[in-house]
């Protein structure tokens, strides 16, 4: 249940001018998220015979135990994790939320957690497998990129 | 009191949502191709041989892979997997003493079969093809020896694991894209599958199997190779 008043939401909801570019960067790189993960999910799932990897070891990264977390393979967290990006920035898009606060600490909150799941997963790739998968890589720049994005949403003005 | 809308603040929502549509129709388009044409063409099982119809025929195309001087009194041919432990372990651990021993020392020469275990080893066949793509270039043995070496690497892939192979290639500094070229062909499908069938015409059931001047040995008891090998020395002094 949300404790604040009524004015003081719509005081919230109207106190942007114009669509925060944050989110529309938010949700640009979340969608390429979105598309990076299911390739990677489908080649975990075979659907996808083989990954166009250029340099790196994707089918050694693959392969290894570290792919699979919590029994879902790890794309799969990536699909769901940048679809909710996607959803919450999409959503935080619309005219009447241009300047609402809560959407704006879920987007914190979301893209602190792609960041720090990332960074784990690369830590893993550098020091445990010892190979490079590039879609990771990648993934792993566009998670760092959205988490940047986010922190905007703790400094923009005229938020209160 | 709610703040006014900027002027140009549908229009930057018009140009967002343009390009947000044209990234996920491109991306969209880039998941249909790897799915349904991307993945190339490589021959991961055995093919069918056209025109071999006799034993005769069959060991002209079969074709083994040499290490040492061939004209050498002793030939150890073994039957090997390339996803199969106890060849990873006849490869990792006794091989490279019998090298040391009696192939470079000019005493034996030692001759290598594929008999891909398609069965059980899905990427068996793929392994094979890949040392003969690298045979091409001229490094079979040493990418013999970095495919077995990493064999629980490439061994538990869902997928055929062509990048992984292409990257040793890399990694043993051959040309990658002629590398790549070839295993995602079809090319030395015939002789190693032509290697399995010669296997089961001599009746080998298991990898790895070791034979030693036409007598089969244990390949993991390195005692039992040696005492054959010096046997078979002994018999040529004879």
């Amino acid at each position: 249940m949300s404790s604040v008043a009524p004015m003081e939401v719509r005081a919230e909801e109207s106190s942007a001018s114009s669509p925060p570019v944050n989110r529309m960067t938010i949700a640009l790189l979340s969608l390429v998220g979105v598309f990076i993960s299911t390739y990677l999910l489908l080649h975990k799932l075979g659907v996808v015979g083989t990954l166009v990897c250029g340099t790196g070891s994707c089918d050694t990264v693959q392969a290894s135990p570290w792919a699979v977390f919590l029994g879902v393979p790890v794309p799969a967290w990536g699909v769901a994790g940048y679809g909710l990006l996607l959803g919450v920035s999409l959503a935080g898009l619309r005219p009447g939320l241009w300047g609402n606060r809560r959407l704006g600490l879920v987007l914190v909150v979301l893209g602190a957690g792609a960041f720090g799941f990332s960074a784990y997963l690369t830590g893993i790739e550098a020091f445990v497998i010892r190979a490079w998968c590039r879609w990771c890589v990648a993934s792993a720049v566009i998670a760092t990129l959205i988490f940047i994005s986010t922190l905007f949403e703790l400094i923009r003005p005229g938020r209160r | 009191m709610a703040a006014q809308k900027s002027p140009g603040a549908g229009s930057s929502l018009r140009t967002f949502y343009i390009v947000l549509a044209v990234v996920a129709v491109g991306g969209l388009a880039a998941l249909g191709y790897a799915v349904l044409g991307g993945g190339g063409e490589a021959a991961t099982e055995p093919v069918e041989l056209e025109g071999v119809a006799s034993a005769r025929q069959l060991y002209e195309l079969a074709k083994p892979e040499v290490l040492g001087d061939p004209s050498t009194p002793v030939k150890i041919v073994e039957f090997g997997d390339f996803q199969c432990p106890g060849c990873r372990s006849f490869a990792m651990q006794i091989k490279p003493v019998l090298k040391e021993r009696f192939v470079d020392t000019g005493k034996a020469h030692f001759v290598y079969y594929d008999f891909p275990l398609m069965e059980i080893h899905p990427h068996a066949f793929l392994a094979a093809r890949a040392a003969r793509c690298a045979a091409d270039q001229g490094r079979y043995w040493d990418y013999h020896d970095l495919v077995f070496a990493r064999q629980s690497m490439w061994s538990y892939s869902r997928t055929a694991p062509i990048g992984t192979f292409t990257e040793y290639a890399k990694e043993l500094g051959l040309d990658s894209g002629a590398f790549e070229s070839c295993l995602k062909s079809d090319a030395h499908a015939d002789v190693v599958t032509a290697n399995r069938r010669l296997g089961e015409e001599l009746r080998i059931a298991a990898t790895p199997t070791l034979i030693v001047n036409n007598r089969r040995v244990d390949a993991l008891s390195l005692n039992a190779i040696v005492e054959a090998i010096e046997a078979s020395l002994r018999e040529g002094d004879a």
